[in-house]
């Protein structure tokens, strides 16, 4: 039987450095979905999601005490979840080749979206499964380090400042790449402007207004 | 500009840290230019689509293949014995005294939001010693099956208490307002209220609650949560309730605020700020501080 406890954190975490395992339960307890999204989203696969958080919560497990409090423990749970995935992927990598490019369902081909003004809600529900999915796979093909940026930042909506507690590095660094990140991103999903409700095709030009003029 | 200079920029206009001259200089491109407007829509659409990512349900036995995995892998831990229940039990009144000592009858005017609170002292409370009341009161969003975040108060007291939490839309005639909640709260009780349906009248994007027990008085300004804002620029003049029911709805984060009597008319113009600093700036030479309650913001009497 579970009962939720509402010590906080640091009340927690002393009663676990006293010994009490109860509190290392509650604290798991307390996190594991917010550390299971964030493997997730990383990993794409909710095995290996799972391997994450599991690992992620031993090495807390290991070093609660060494923990300093000069961050949030959920901040400092997000830093432990980047670094069990990079080291994952360390491993991973020794072993097979990743794909270049992304899969579409059936062909190469850039989908085609046929819609008819009747069924336009499932269309628009599938086109939103689609890009969901496409946008996932997009992700999954990023550096490790730009995935966790664009993950913390777009889709766990951590701030500037936390992601650069996360990560270890200034603020500054946190923005620059985060920008690039973004544009890698944006490439990677190019053959899929349709599906995202964009139509031109983006060539660089002069502005109208210079046109117009001449 | 050129268009390579703008689509460089087109992820900090859309997240609004490109200011001033530079923001009408993009913005002039983007009304002449059709391809980089597109682009713009391109960004927009992908930043849509990953803030809209749905919440992902982790496997039912998730809980048992952590434990188990750090059961079989833990170090050993030196030193501790496991505690005995009695021992564990005592420890656990004294944390919940302390819990309770420490976030409400600590006036602080110092901005804590991303510091880590410090360590809890080992030297015992005096267990006898009067009890002022001391009211947690937390706002938390739960998540709904279909991805909206609901709001729901949590209240709890060391003593008993009587209160009352009604919402006025305005509070100086009490026109229109409604009893949201009223009863007697149990030490060591949590009350939960939702407050999704309140705030579905509510006309503005915040629902403003007034909170009263044993004659103290606290507004609590409560969004819907969603979409968060990270930074925001600010430009308000407005008094002190009002600007902070501003910034709830800014940046979608609830702000509880126990009036000590003042009211001073402030002003704020922030570029780019946290609430937590946007909060900071708003109350540099009032009598007030703010600090920070698990989502919820407390702006508390220095």
């Amino acid at each position: 039987m579970y009962a939720y406890d509402y010590s906080s954190d640091e009340i927690l975490i002393e009663r676990f450095r006293e010994g009490d395992d109860l509190a290392f339960d509650l604290l798991v307890r307390r996190y594991e979905q917010k550390v299971y999204q964030l493997a997730y989203r990383l990993t794409n696969n909710p095995d290996d999601a799972a391997d994450v958080a599991a690992e992620a919560f031993l090495r807390m497990y290991n070093s609660l005490k060494r923990f300093r409090g000069d961050a949030q423990l959920s901040t400092w749970l997000y830093r432990v979840v980047s670094n069990v995935f990079f080291d994952f992927r360390k491993r991973e990598a020794r072993h097979q080749h990743i794909p270049l490019e992304l899969s579409t369902e059936d062909s190469d081909e850039t989908m085609e979206l046929p819609i008819e003004d009747e069924n336009i809600d499932i269309m628009g529900h599938a086109m939103q499964e689609e890009q969901k999915r496409v946008l996932m796979e997009a992700i999954q093909q990023l550096p490790e380090y730009q995935r966790v940026m664009v993950v913390l930042f777009h889709i766990e909506e951590r701030p500037y400042e936390e992601i650069a507690q996360i990560l270890g590095l200034p603020l500054g660094t946190i923005k620059s790449r985060l920008n690039r990140a973004r544009n890698a991103l944006r490439e990677l999903l190019e053959p899929y402007r349709e599906l995202f409700g964009v139509e031109t095709s983006p060539t660089i030009g002069q502005p109208q207004e210079a046109n117009d003029a001449l | 500009m050129r268009c390579e200079q703008v689509r460089n920029l087109l992820n900090e206009y859309i997240e609004g840290s490109v200011s001033g001259a530079m923001r009408d200089r993009v913005q002039a491109h983007l009304d002449a230019c059709t391809a980089c407007r597109g682009e713009l829509e391109f960004f927009q659409a992908i930043w849509r689509g990953l803030s809209a990512m749905p919440e992902v349900t982790p496997p039912a036995d998730l809980h048992g293949r952590i434990m188990t995995h750090v059961r079989a892998n833990a170090r050993v831990r030196e030193a501790h014995q496991r505690v005995a229940f009695w021992r564990w039990a005592g420890a656990a009144a004294v944390a919940a005294g302390l819990f309770l000592m420490g976030f409400f009858a600590a006036q602080s005017d110092s901005v804590k939001g991303e510091n880590f609170p410090a360590p809890v002292q080992k030297k015992k409370p005096e267990i006898e010693m009067p009890q002022p009341v001391q009211a947690g009161v937390f706002i938390v969003y739960r998540q709904a099956e279909n991805g909206a975040r609901l709001p729901v108060l949590e209240a709890r007291m060391n003593r008993e208490v009587t209160a009352e939490l009604y919402y006025a839309p305005d509070p100086e005639t009490k026109a229109e307002s409604m009893v949201v909640w009223q009863g007697k709260l149990q030490p060591g009780k949590t009350v939960e209220i939702p407050l999704q349906m309140h705030l579905q009248h509510s006309k503005e994007r915040v629902l403003t609650l007034w909170w009263v027990f044993d004659g103290q008085k606290r507004v609590l300004f409560v969004p819907a949560g969603y979409p968060p804002a990270k930074i925001a620029s600010v430009r308000l003049q407005a008094k002190l309730g009002d600007a902070l029911r501003q910034l709830a709805s800014l940046y979608q984060t609830p702000i509880e605020w126990v009036p000590n009597g003042e009211e001073p008319l402030v002003v704020l113009d922030v570029e780019d700020a946290t609430l937590e600093g946007a909060l900071h700036q708003l109350l540099i030479g009032s009598t007030y501080g703010v600090k920070r309650h698990g989502e919820t913001w407390r702006v508390v009497s220095k």
